[in-house]
């Protein structure tokens, strides 16, 4: 009985103590001296009381400023994922201007797209550094692979030169065709020369380091992935992106390997064709 | 920037292996090996191709031909998309079994036990 009205003291006491002084360590230690003087007869009892009268005082003050910290700290979360949209946002193409609106729509949408494309520093097959500025005011088309490939690669590169030449002979329209490796480590200037000399003598080899070659496949939305890597020896699963470009540097078309080569001379032509009007 | 990372590797490296002679005559050694399989697709298969694919004790003339002629990972690329070819195959060709109404069976009257 007088033990516990003890207790009851020691905590009221606390309590005042806390109230009067706002920052921690001096209420600590007044508390814990007035308690051991009061409670030397009662030995462990009485500091029990003491953490939960601090503790409930503590909690009091913590409870007035936790609310709005809440708030302010989730209003910086929002204000922070803002930013980071706004600064990871595509810029969209313009639907008004031309009929260059996006990826495999056709010249007839109004859908916009991403822009794809961007500017590039690679080097030919001639080691010569080539940039986006050179295949201005020409139609080109842009063809991403890489020489190893077992299948997919060869047949793209036959087809594409199959088509400038059809579309060279029978309808004396100029199309550059280039080819960007994506393996730039195995692709070398002179082994691309050798392997794309197979093909075609117009088709330009870029190539070049890994950090710009990654830059440039990027700004063209191409996806590759080294696969089944066993040293030296590995494919590179990628989309097998190929780009029709206008002279203003513009992706009008995208083709996939599902193209024969008649169908992809007849696509590039009406492009071509219905620009120039 | 361009330049850096032939600083390593011989620049002037020509891989001989993937131009036209080499993919022409891996390509043959490749469908020799197919055709092969497909001749005796009834005996059974006991040697071990790659990812999967088996092959049998009869086709190891023309699988040796084939490894040979082709690098690993196009053989491993090929063996895939050739069991992936086959498993089509077979979804498009079992098809044709199972069509038609199923055989339910008969409905039975349960006789009453005779003890009751």
């Amino acid at each position: 009985m007088f033990a516990a009205r003890r207790l009851l003291l020691s905590c009221k006491q606390g309590a005042n103590q806390a109230a009067s002084f706002l920052r921690g360590r001096r209420i600590q230690s007044s508390n814990y001296s007035q308690s051991t003087r009061q409670g030397t007869t009662h030995g462990r009892t009485d500091l029990n009381p003491l953490p939960v009268g601090t503790a409930q005082t503590y909690s009091r003050s913590r409870a007035r400023y936790a609310a709005p910290a809440l708030a302010l700290g989730f209003t910086g979360f929002l204000a922070f994922l803002h930013y980071n949209d706004e600064r990871r946002a595509v810029p969209k193409g313009q639907p008004s201007s031309s009929n260059s609106s996006g990826c495999g729509c056709g010249s007839n949408t109004t859908v916009r797209g991403p822009i794809i494309g961007g500017p590039f520093t690679l080097m030919s097959t001639q080691n010569k550094i080539v940039t986006e500025k050179d295949l201005r005011n020409k139609w080109v088309l842009l063809y991403f692979g890489y020489s190893f490939s077992p299948d997919v690669g060869p047949e793209q590169l036959k087809m594409i030169s199959r088509v400038v030449d059809k579309l060279e002979s029978n309808h004396d329209k100029k199309i550059l065709p280039v080819f960007v490796t994506l393996d730039p480590v195995r692709d070398t200037p002179s082994h691309l020369h050798a392997y794309l000399k197979e093909f075609d003598d117009r088709i330009l080899g870029l190539t070049g380091s890994a950090s710009a070659m990654r830059h440039m496949a990027q700004e063209y939305r191409v996806y590759f992935k080294k696969v089944q890597e066993d040293g030296d020896d590995y494919l590179v699963d990628t989309s097998h992106n190929m780009y029709l470009l206008n002279p203003k540097m513009e992706v009008v078309r995208c083709f996939g390997v599902e193209y024969n080569p008649d169908d992809l001379s007849q696509e590039v032509l009406k492009e071509v064709t219905s620009a120039s009007q | 920037m361009v330049l850096d990372a032939y600083a390593s590797a011989n620049p002037n490296l020509v891989h001989e292996d993937v131009l036209q002679k080499s993919r022409d005559a891996c390509y043959k050694a490749r469908d020799a090996f197919y055709t092969c399989l497909e001749k005796e697709s009834g005996k059974k298969p006991t040697e071990i191709a790659s990812v999967g694919l088996l092959y049998p004790k009869e086709c190891s003339l023309s699988r040796t031909e084939f490894v040979k002629s082709c690098r690993s990972s196009w053989v491993k690329h090929f063996d895939r998309e050739y069991c992936r070819n086959k498993r089509v195959q077979r979804l498009l060709d079992d098809g044709d079994e199972r069509k038609g109404p199923m055989s339910l069976p008969q409905p039975y009257t349960f006789k009453p036990s005779p003890s009751t």
